[in-house]
């Protein structure tokens, strides 16, 4: 009977302890699509802009392009694309979202498209501390079967005063201690450039990366919140 | 006083983990990304004849490391050549990017055909033999 007692209690402290631990997940277990089409092109479309800030699409669709290519991918010219799209008419990606993507294969030979949802982007001043908060969502789609290929949603908070302010749980906290804070307060594309290495940390390698479909065991610490897994 | 370490043990291990991020063998990019984002910022000719400037640094810098030009370098130069008339120049560049990174050739050819066709337009125009 004790014996009994002590398995239970050992599960139990298993549990607790898993349950305390960053929950890890490969690259191959989250995103099986990714080796079996193996992009090696991406179109950037334009981001879609849910945050408050008007000019955020602008500023953050220059900071895709070069995490990226050191991702492995072949990533066509962001400038040249956006420009084109805009002369067939598509200045929104929100009426994109569901369409067949097969037009981007025809018209770029893009084997997949990035989608980029800017959620906030927020900058926030308060008496002792200034904030900024990034949060985007991505989903990388193919051009071929509409999939979803790869996704990631996350928040960054940039610590603009290097003062002691807290972060969301949630999301990843790093703090940056910024020498001259008025100047740098309105530039934010540092900071999503950084949010962008941090979202690609769980994407796997394109081809042009040394360590291309090497990398399927490689572990990240998934972020996804259980809320969002189900509706997929 | 610990405190203070752990603070500066946080702040190293930050720094680490950003340079982690970016490895800086595989291409040379430069200051393109903050060139790109101040013409974004304030479109004018001053800050897009520093960018198409630095495109250029991006180039020969690769070069001199013996490393390939990043993807969409070339392009976009050829289309900043293309933009000013200079089809001849746009052509090559499209060439480049064509022949560095296939998955970018449908779309380069594309360019190519509307710099070829914008070549000989404004050849007629000014009668000139030689562009053919």
């Amino acid at each position: 009977m004790k014996k009994y007692f002590c398995s239970i209690f050992g599960i139990l402290a298993i549990l607790l302890l898993s349950a305390c631990a960053p929950k890890m997940s490969t690259k191959l277990a989250e995103f099986p699509m990714m080796y079996e089409e193996r992009p090696a092109s991406i179109l950037i479309l334009p981001p879609i802009n849910e945050s408050t800030a008007a000019d955020a699409k602008e500023y953050y669709s220059t900071t895709i392009q070069e995490p990226l290519a050191f991702a492995g991918y072949y990533t066509f010219p962001y400038p040249i694309t956006s420009e084109i799209l805009k002369m067939e008419g598509i200045y929104d990606t929100e009426l994109l979202v569901n369409l067949p993507l097969s037009k981007f294969k025809e018209y770029f030979g893009a084997d997949a498209v990035l989608f980029t949802t800017i959620k906030k982007w927020d900058l926030s001043y308060m008496i002792i501390a200034s904030t900024l908060t990034v949060s985007i969502d991505c989903k990388l789609k193919s051009t071929t079967s509409n999939q979803i290929l790869w996704k990631y949603t996350g928040t960054v908070v940039v610590d603009l005063s290097g003062g002691n302010a807290g972060g969301g749980l949630a999301g990843l906290i790093v703090k940056v201690i910024v020498a001259a804070v008025q100047s740098a307060a309105a530039d934010y594309a540092p900071y999503a450039r950084q949010a962008n290495y941090r979202a690609l940390t769980s994407m796997p390698y394109g081809k042009y990366h040394s360590e291309h479909n090497k990398d399927q065991q490689v572990q990240f610490v998934d972020q996804t919140p259980e809320a969002n897994k189900t509706n997929k | 006083m610990r405190k203070l370490y752990l603070g500066v043990f946080f702040i190293v291990l930050c720094c680490l983990a950003a340079a982690g991020c970016a490895p800086q063998k595989m291409y040379y990019f430069g200051n393109y990304s903050n060139t790109l984002y101040s013409f974004e910022k304030n479109q004018n000719g001053e800050s897009l004849l520093k960018h198409k400037q630095e495109i250029e640094t991006v180039i020969t810098e690769s070069e001199l490391r013996n490393l390939p030009v990043p993807p969409g370098i070339y392009a976009e130069l050829g289309y900043l050549n293309l933009k000013s008339n200079n089809s001849k120049e746009a052509i090559r560049l499209f060439q480049s990017e064509s022949q560095l990174y296939p998955e970018s050739r449908h779309l380069m050819d594309r360019l190519i055909q509307s710099a070829k066709s914008k070549n000989d337009s404004s050849a007629k125009e000014s009668a000139n033999e030689d562009m053919r």
